[in-house]
């Protein structure tokens, strides 16, 4: 029993970064319709960028915040020197855009940062907390909590601002939007800048557990995809969902299957929800729902 | 539509502009070749892992070639023969270390390669060097690099199938006869559990569980969670990459008591940096360069590691890992071997140059190889280190 809730919490915490970085691919796809293949390196871009700040002198929340800023800044950047220009473009080309970014910018931190792994330490020092026998770390609780502010954060500003409202409605009808006077193309910028953030946000919270390196953007790129589909493109609540599911799914498969196949049956679980059920497992009919 | 169209096509140009920039930055991370055609110099490749998960062990590789081939240059080389140094990154990749491996052959036609840095790339090039009948002398340690014999293939490493009875005597000498592995499913963690579970009965060792994680895993909280649910008295972890930090901290956070034993992949500061406090009280089996008292004061090893030491840290500011002295007894058994050749350095004559290998002093041990040991290691090279506040100290 003890175990199990072992695995679970294990699982919770990996599934709550892909979360993250689910949210970020979503963001993307509701505002363009395409997939953001660069979501991975800004997760990667904020752990080093908050190594790199922490390594500079500042202190960790300083680093951390000027980390978040600065990733927003440079996914803001991107959207605007190599996606902007497609314009209205397919899809097709935004997602041959964001691949050659992904590499540009893993290539980019390899130059700069040098392709050592880099640690932070925990954003709270000390032993970790027992929950009916079972150790859940502090960093654990801190990844907890800043999905779960990031997530309140996207619904207030989604349900309660103008500019999410905008953001909304851009998703849903770009047209429309323009002509009531929404600047549908600052939409698709927020929508990069939000999501490079949240990127940042994973990123850097989980860089104390397992370090970090110019290289670790790809692969959680793959899991954090793997988790918005599986809970359903473009809805932010099915992201995080999706990447909850996924994530106990492979602490459940490392436990009592054999961690060497945890990748491969989560994608397995992943196609066959597909087969079934191909708006993914919470999603509605897509894009409108965010 | 024109305006679309023009658009587009400046989407695409931006698009591959960015991709090949992105190929150009991406070939410059690879140390590039001087490929100078000189007469009357040794073409040497070496291919290490500069990036990847084995970078912490590649780049003190790296380093070390370098300065030391400059000092036999700068010292006249080899009978009067320069040496021309050709260093690849294989990005712990094996197919990027079988690109590098036909590169230096087909286009640098080096005489013989050093590296490359892992187990899994070792076995990788293989067919190349066989292929291409020109020595190589790995920095890696999977038993099978160098057992069975490959004629060509020599390795500066110690051996799994060394290092683990080695562990297993510290053990028992120690009280604990039951542990819980958990190891890699690459090529070193691989072989290591493999050894561990041969050697296991024969040494009165019960291994209780065994767990694996894949290269790149960053959530080891399953496997430990079982182990932690036997009655395993030490957890032995048999992995080389970064990986290792996440385990020494994962068994703090859940609260195991047990104690930690490593390999000789975890003689590097990565380690100690990646796992902070978790790497105190972490014990592993490594050659004696990390505290080179080891050697004995006075004899001719301890001679050899602290010149070594105090010319590297000169160099680079840090002191050299176990796998800075895997590179340094590969160059130099290789410029050894180079000397006693007359004529031509040939590959074919300076493998069987390198063969003749005997009693040189090393960083790693003393190494005297034959046509059925092309290794030469024993146990005698090894002690067990415990990392204390952050830093390597002999165990007791």
């Amino acid at each position: 029993m003890t175990e199990l809730l072992q695995f679970l919490i294990a699982g919770l915490k990996n599934g709550a970064i892909y979360s993250l970085v689910a949210l970020g691919f979503t963001m993307v796809y509701a505002a363009t319709g395409a997939i953001n293949f660069a979501q991975g390196q800004f997760f990667m871009l904020g752990g080093m960028l908050g190594a790199a700040f922490v390594g500079a002198g500042l202190p960790l929340p300083l680093a951390a915040l000027a980390a978040v800023l600065a990733t927003a800044l440079i996914g803001a950047v991107f959207e605007l020197v190599a996606v902007r220009p497609i314009g209205d473009g397919d899809p097709l080309r935004i997602i041959m855009v964001t691949i050659g970014g992904s590499v540009l910018f893993s290539q980019l931190a390899l130059h700069v940062f040098g392709p050592d792994t880099r640690s932070l330490t925990t954003f709270t020092a000390g032993p970790s907390l027992k929950v009916l026998g079972a150790a859940v770390e502090r960093q654990t609780i801190w990844i907890w909590c800043l999905t779960a502010l990031a997530v309140a954060g996207l619904a207030l500003l989604y349900r309660r601002t103008m500019f999410g409202r905008a953001m909304r409605a851009t998703s849903l009808h770009r047209d429309a939007a323009r002509l009531v006077g929404i600047n549908a193309r600052a939409m698709v910028t927020a929508s990069f800048a939000l999501a490079a953030a949240l990127g940042a946000v994973a990123g850097l919270a989980v860089a104390p557990l397992t370090q970090t390196s110019f290289q670790v953007g790809s692969g959680v790129a793959v899991k954090g995809f793997a988790a918005a589909i599986l809970g359903g493109l473009g809805d932010p609540a099915a992201a995080v969902a999706g990447g909850l599911v996924l994530g106990i799914l492979e602490s459940l498969t490392a436990g009592y299957i054999d961690p060497t196949y945890k990748d491969g049956v989560a994608l397995i679980i992943l196609l066959l929800v597909l087969f079934v059920r191909h708006q993914g497992l919470f999603g509605g009919s897509g894009r409108e729902k965010v | 539509m024109r305006g679309r169209t023009l658009k587009l096509s400046m989407a695409m140009l931006i698009a591959a502009l960015a991709v090949s920039l992105a190929i150009f930055i991406g070939a410059c991370g690879s140390k590039k070749s001087s490929n100078s055609s000189s007469n009357g110099s040794i073409k040497v490749g070496a291919i290490v892992s500069l990036t990847g998960s084995y970078a912490a062990l590649g780049q003190p590789e790296q380093n070390t070639l370098n300065m030391e081939v400059k000092k036999i240059n700068d010292a006249g080389g080899i009978n009067g023969k320069q040496i021309d140094l050709m260093i690849k990154d294989d990005g712990t990749d094996d197919a990027k270390a079988v690109a590098a491996a036909s590169e230096l052959i087909t286009q640098d036609h080096v005489v013989a390669i050093l590296g490359p840095t892992g187990s899994s790339t070792t076995m990788a090039i293989r067919g190349n060097i066989d292929r291409a009948g020109i020595p190589e002398i790995s920095m890696a340690a999977a038993t099978p690099i160098t057992n069975p014999v490959d004629k060509l293939v020599f390795a500066t490493a110690w051996p799994n199938s060394v290092v683990v009875p080695f562990t297993f005597d510290y053990l028992k000498k120690n009280g604990i006869t039951k542990i819980g592995a958990i190891t890699d499913t690459g090529g070193f963690g691989a072989d290591g559990l493999a050894v561990i579970k041969a050697a296991a009965p024969k040494m009165g060792m019960t291994v209780v569980d065994s767990e694996t994680f894949n290269p790149g895993d960053t959530d080891m909280t399953a496997q430990l969670t079982k182990i932690k649910n036997t009655d395993a008295q030490a957890v032995l972890m048999w992995t080389a990459g970064p990986e290792g930090t996440i385990i020494a901290k994962e068994m703090q956070d859940l609260g195991m008591k047990i104690p930690l034993y490593g390999s000789h992949g975890n003689g590097n500061l990565q380690f100690i940096q990646g796992a902070g406090a978790a790497a105190n009280g972490v014990k592993f089996p490594a050659g004696k360069i990390l505290v080179p008292a080891a050697y004995g004061k006075g004899s001719a090893g301890y001679t050899q590691a602290t010149a070594f030491i105090t010319a590297y840290q000169a160099a680079y500011g840090a002191a050299p890992t176990t796998f800075a002295g895997h590179a340094f007894d590969a160059i130099h058994i290789l410029a050894d071997a180079a000397k006693t050749v007359s004529g031509d350095v040939t590959a074919a004559a300076l493998r069987d140059a390198i063969e003749q290998t005997s009693g040189y002093v090393g960083i790693s041990g003393d190494f005297t190889f034959s046509p059925t040991d092309h290794n030469g290691m024993t146990p005698k090279a090894l002690v067990m280190y415990e990392i204390v506040n952050g830093k390597w100290t002999l165990a007791k």
